[in-house]
């Protein structure tokens, strides 16, 4: 299959340890230059189908492709390598070290000094604050701005995809707003995005596909718009009413 | 974003680090200054004596700063690196007749050679589990260089000639020995400082302080765990053996003993690890305490108590160390530096609004200085 997306995984199972499954059979496809969000309850699975794209957790069955080139087996640099960049959850920047070395450390791959420099300037100009800050310790920064900073490290490797895991954890609604405008400046500039996030109505509005994450599979998926739109939805996985989340929610498999 | 704050920030900031800059060069001056006059200020031998024994903690705290400081993994047991770097040396002049200066080297070679297996072995596990194993090298060295007595001289201790010959009186020796000392700390602080500016120093840092983030970035942290850790080994070797060449007899006792690794982990702390001159400051101090209750209580456990209590006092009032704790303090007294006071929100709008306006370039200076 000449493939149109940039990212395939491909009836994945995966789980931790000798522990039942967390995802099983999973499907998930990110097209080129598109935002592709994973939304469902606590414990469905989301943040361990990025761990399983970034090579962090190896899958037991399925499939992962990279534009078409099968990458299953990848370790995580290899991945990296391949293109997939991953922002984990939480403040993942180095606080003890100045913006700069953070970024820098994004390119930690790269051995070309111009195409660095090219990077830097790319990313400086995407994230003002990182070009403001660029001799500040991370640390220093507000949760928002390291969110940004983080951003900044994971598109140094000019990456084919990247995974966003909850970039809104923690945020007042000021900087999630911010967060969510520069994921569209993002995919704006060429990158794709695969987001997990618990703000799902916020996410959903900027995502342009969904897919609903529920016992680990894919339940439903489509344009972001029209999972919006969709009124059962609404009451399930976007607050309306949660009464009904009680059961969907698994035993045992947590979210970390 | 030019603005007329810019105007006034930038040339500020310029100033700011000619200023670092020149004091930074005037210490350096100052502190080589002292090094050089210490033997003719010395006003007698055992003062020369003492001023190669807090040399020599110098060069050994440094070279275990290359694992500590960098990658943050405390290794309690490098004195299985002195040791056997002193033990390497005495051996191969005693037993092969090589030259004493030769042996030293050839001693740190074959130490870092050592350290690679035991680096393989140990570095898979971090914390409180690398600690221990570093410990159990030591004891295991210890048994060894105590039974085997047929090569090592067991108990007894093994005696070195004394490299200069036996013209060269003690003062004289003391402070050929001292400059000896001074000139591998040098080359060791510009490796650190190397190290520190360079791309592996950025990966080893990024380790200390995540190494599970580290290797998500594509840093390969196990080779360069692997790698500074038999740099470690082989600067410890020499300073083992350079202490061994001038004191001129080793019992294993001595020479494997728990207390000379806490030592290094101890003087380093003080100073600070994550700064290159933390673990000399911290040699300096520890050093001078130990000799001045040596001095004034005999051979009793007053100094063992002292260095427990001022471990003590580290930990709980100045965990960075003593150099980051009074940049600290310097920078508080800087009129840059920000303090903390009442405002209005109507004042701290208008503050925000300034800070917009300049683009943020204030607040990163503000953020320079409290480093």
């Amino acid at each position: 299959m000449a493939s149109e997306h940039l990212l395939e995984l491909v009836d994945i199972e995966a789980g931790y340890g000798r522990a039942a499954l967390v995802l099983r059979g999973l499907t998930v496809r990110v097209p080129p230059a598109s935002v592709v969000c994973l939304v469902g309850p606590n414990g469905a699975g989301k943040s361990t189908v990025l761990k399983v794209a970034s090579g962090m957790l190896p899958p037991r069955a399925g499939r992962i492709l990279v534009g078409g080139e099968d990458v299953t087996r990848n370790s995580p640099q290899q991945m990296l390598r391949a293109g997939l960049s991953h922002v984990l959850q939480g403040h993942s920047v180095f606080k003890e070290m100045t913006v700069s070395e953070n970024v820098l450390l994004g390119a930690y791959s790269l051995r070309d000094k111009a195409e660095i420099a090219e990077r830097v300037d790319f990313v400086k100009t995407l994230f003002p604050v990182v070009a403001d800050r660029w001799t500040s310790l991370a640390g220093a920064l507000s949760g928002g701005q390291q969110k940004q900073v983080e951003f900044a490290r994971s598109l140094m490797i000019s990456p084919r995809v990247v995974l966003l895991d909850e970039p809104s954890m923690g945020l007042d609604p000021k900087a999630t707003g911010t967060v969510f405008e520069q994921v569209v400046r993002m995919r704006d500039a060429g990158t794709a995005v695969l987001l997990v996030e618990q703000n799902a109505r916020r996410a959903l509005e900027t995502a342009d596909l969904g897919c609903v994450l529920d016992l680990g599979r894919v339940h439903i998926s489509g344009p972001a718009a029209d999972l919006l739109a969709d009124p059962a939805l609404g009451e399930l996985y976007l607050g309306n009413r949660t009464a009904g989340r009680r059961q969907f929610s698994t035993p045992g498999a947590d979210n970390t | 974003m030019p603005s007329d704050s810019d105007l006034v920030t930038v040339p500020a900031r310029a100033r700011t680090s000619t200023t670092t800059r020149v004091a930074k060069v005037l210490g350096l001056l100052v502190l080589a200054g002292l090094v050089i006059s210490f033997p003719s200020l010395a006003p007698d031998s055992f003062i020369l004596s003492v001023g190669v024994v807090i040399a020599s903690y110098a060069v050994l705290a440094t070279s275990w700063n290359f694992v500590g400081g960098f990658t943050g993994y405390i290794s309690l047991g490098h004195a299985a690196y002195s040791g056997l770097g002193g033990y390497g040396t005495a051996l191969l002049i005693t037993r092969a007749d090589v030259n004493p200066w030769l042996a030293m080297v050839a001693a740190g070679v074959l130490v870092a050679a050592f350290a690679v297996p035991v680096g393989i072995a140990s570095l898979r596990v971090r914390g409180a589990s690398f600690v221990i194993v570093s410990i159990a090298l030591v004891l295991i060295l210890l048994l060894v260089f105590q039974s085997w007595g047929s090569f090592t001289g067991g108990s007894n201790g093994i005696r070195l000639p004394r490299p200069f010959g036996d013209d060269v009186l003690r003062p004289e020796q003391h402070e050929r020995f001292f400059y000896l000392h001074a000139a591998l700390l040098a080359v060791l602080l510009l490796c650190w400082w190397a190290i520190d500016r360079s791309r592996f120093g950025m990966g080893l840092k990024a380790i200390r302080e995540d190494e599970d983030k580290a290797q998500s970035l594509g840093v390969p942290t196990f080779t360069y765990k692997l790698v500074v850790f038999v740099i470690s080994a082989f600067f410890t070797a020499l300073g083992g053996g350079m202490y061994a060449l001038w004191f001129g007899f080793l019992d294993p006792i001595f020479q494997f003993s728990i207390l000379v690794g806490s030592y290094m982990v101890l003087m380093s702390l003080l100073g600070g690890i994550r700064s290159l001159f933390g673990p000399l400051l911290g040699a300096v101090i520890v050093g001078y305490a130990m000799e001045f209750f040596k001095a004034q209580y005999g051979d009793t456990q007053a100094h063992l108590i002292a260095m427990g209590a001022l471990l003590a006092i580290v930990v709980l009032f100045m965990p960075d160390g003593i150099i980051p704790a009074l940049r600290g303090l310097v920078n508080r007294f800087r009129p840059q530096a920000a303090s903390i006071r009442e405002v209005s929100a109507a004042e701290l709008a208008e503050q925000r609004r300034a800070a917009e306006d300049t683009g943020g370039s204030e607040r990163g200076e503000k953020e320079e200085v409290r480093r």
